[in-house]
């Protein structure tokens, strides 16, 4: 392919073409078109925060941590959302449940938002949907530190922004019900 | 007592008429960024008030309590008088602009002219002048700042503005010679009787070319897009006034904007009639109200000023800013040669038909 440019051969001006430049032809193409946007005046400005936009039914705002409808936390402690994590804002100290040495949870989960490029990667890695991505994107603060949550904030951004909380998954999932053998206090399989 | 009586009676009359130009710079403020957000499909300024027709105050005040930093390196002196340099000028020349019709009233026993501070018979070549000096204050401030943004825009302004005042100058000498007169309100009464009257068509030879020449050297000469390579943002952050801030800044703004009044009410006066409204008399005059017919003068002078400041922001949302070299080309091949040629055509017509 020729990609050098051969210059155009220069025409010769027509009688049309000084007339355009004497009447100032192709500015005034320009300045009828700002006048027609003047009087066709249809601002696509959203004042922002008295009106805000619809957001998308995906949207990827903040993170939170979830709780199931019981209060307890869904979160196991299991990292996964670390190790996915591409710019190491999760930062998990998983812990055993005290009496219970076959439960694990997160005895600290702390994000650094200031890092965070909402990707959503923590919240496919993990296996429980303990996290979530809430609707906010209001996080303006005057100090960076307050960026830095910890696992109580981070609850609190997800009661707040999931009311309605899931059931205990050993509740939701039948096939789970099914197994359920162990478990004197959980429904048992319908015989 | 006579002439404290008079001194005290033209500083009314100056305070009125500096009261006017600092209202309409303030309108100006907003009516610029308002027109620019609707021809960009946008609101402007929103918030300050209803519709933010508060904002030039909101403006005025933040500017007035801003820290005033003169940088270091920098020539203090000249610092400081450059935009008092600049706004001198640009407010002095309204002192011969004719706002209404040529009527005396007697006030205290004196004879006074309301709507013209000071006819005085050279009032055109008055307002060139200090135009010229304005240009001073922008290459001063430029220099003296000590900043290499600033230089370049002053020095981009020195050229600029030598050649296209000349421009100006070469445009207004055609009215000059229909009207044989330099005193503004001669000028301006010259042109009664109709818009057919008005210089830009009027016979002998309409000077509709010279208007195009003063228009488009009016606006490079106030440092307007398209021609505002002064301060052009993109290129020299702010050019001459980069290093300026709080009242001194402020300072500058007012005088771009009470040159850019001054000079839509020199194109008003010499080519457009000035007062003079588009049909013979004035129609309050014709039912009978002649004690208030000024008014319409007055508001006929408005419409025309304003329609040049609509001019102004019209072609700052719409044209992108000249390079240096075609703005000098422009200026010397194109402008000057046809203010030239107008001229002499213009000269010949007014020996042949003599008004």
């Amino acid at each position: 392919m020729n990609v050098a440019t051969t210059a155009q051969p220069k025409r010769k001006p027509s009688l049309g073409d000084w007339l355009k430049t004497l009447t100032f032809y192709e500015l005034l193409v320009g300045m009828k078109a700002t006048l027609t946007h003047l009087l066709n005046y249809k601002p696509i400005t959203l004042q922002y925060p008295h009106e805000k936009r619809l957001l998308p039914d995906n949207y990827r705002g903040m993170l939170a941590l979830l709780r199931y409808d019981d209060g307890t936390e869904k979160c196991v402690g299991c990292d996964l959302c670390e190790a996915a994590c591409p710019s190491r804002v999760i930062r998990v100290v998983s812990g055993e449940v005290p009496g219970e040495p076959t439960k694990r949870y997160s005895k600290e989960y702390y994000m650094d938002m200031t890092r965070c490029l909402f990707c959503g990667l923590c919240v496919d890695a993990c296996p429980v949907d303990a996290l979530g991505m809430t609707r906010e994107f209001e996080w303006a603060v005057y100090d960076k530190r307050q960026l830095h949550l910890n696992k109580q904030q981070l609850l609190a951004i997800g009661d707040r922004a999931y009311p309605v909380r899931e059931k205990r998954l050993e509740l939701q999932h039948p096939n789970v019900a099914f197994f359920n053998v162990t478990f004197k206090h959980l429904p048992q399989k319908e015989n | 007592m006579e002439i404290g009586l008079r001194l005290a009676v033209s500083l009314a009359q100056i305070a009125a008429v500096m009261g006017v130009v600092m209202l309409t710079v303030m309108v100006l403020t907003l009516a610029e960024r308002k027109v620019l957000g609707w021809m960009q499909d946008r609101m402007g300024p929103m918030e300050v008030g209803p519709y933010g027709v508060l904002q030039p105050i909101a403006d005025g005040l933040k500017l007035f309590f801003k820290e005033d930093i003169i940088p270091a390196g920098a020539n203090k002196f000249l610092f400081t008088l450059a935009p008092i340099l600049a706004l001198v000028p640009a407010l002095i020349g309204f002192a011969v602009i004719p706002f209404g019709p040529t009527m005396t009233i007697e006030l205290f026993g004196m004879q006074v002219k309301p709507f013209v501070i000071s006819d005085i018979n050279i009032g055109i070549l008055y307002i060139l002048a200090f135009a010229s000096i304005g240009a001073y204050g922008i290459i001063l401030g430029g220099w003296s700042s000590n900043s290499k943004y600033s230089l370049l825009g002053g020095l981009r302004s020195a050229a600029q503005v030598i050649s296209y005042e000349l421009n100006v100058g070469l445009a207004i000498v055609g009215v000059i010679l229909l009207s044989g007169s330099l005193s503004l309100v001669k000028i301006t009464e010259a042109q009664a009787g109709g818009f057919w009257n008005w210089f830009i068509i009027a016979m002998p030879f309409p000077q509709i070319f010279a208007f195009v020449v003063y228009v488009i050297s009016s606006v490079a000469e106030t440092n307007r897009v398209p021609f505002d390579l002064p301060e052009a943002e993109s290129e020299l952050v702010a050019g001459f006034f980069t290093e300026y801030s709080g009242m001194r800044f402020a300072f500058f703004f007012i005088a771009e904007y009470a040159n850019m009044i001054l000079v839509s009410c020199v194109a008003a006066a010499l080519f457009l009639g000035g007062w003079n409204a588009p049909y013979p008399g004035t129609i309050l005059e014709y039912i009978g109200l002649e004690r208030i017919a000024w008014m319409e003068n007055v508001v006929w002078f408005a419409a025309k000023v304003y329609f040049f400041l609509f001019l102004f922001f019209w072609l700052r949302a719409t044209l992108p800013r000249l390079r240096y070299d075609q703005l000098m080309r422009f200026g010397w091949k194109v402008m000057l040669p046809i203010a030239l040629g107008n001229i002499v055509l213009t000269a010949i017509a007014a020996y042949f038909f003599p008004r």
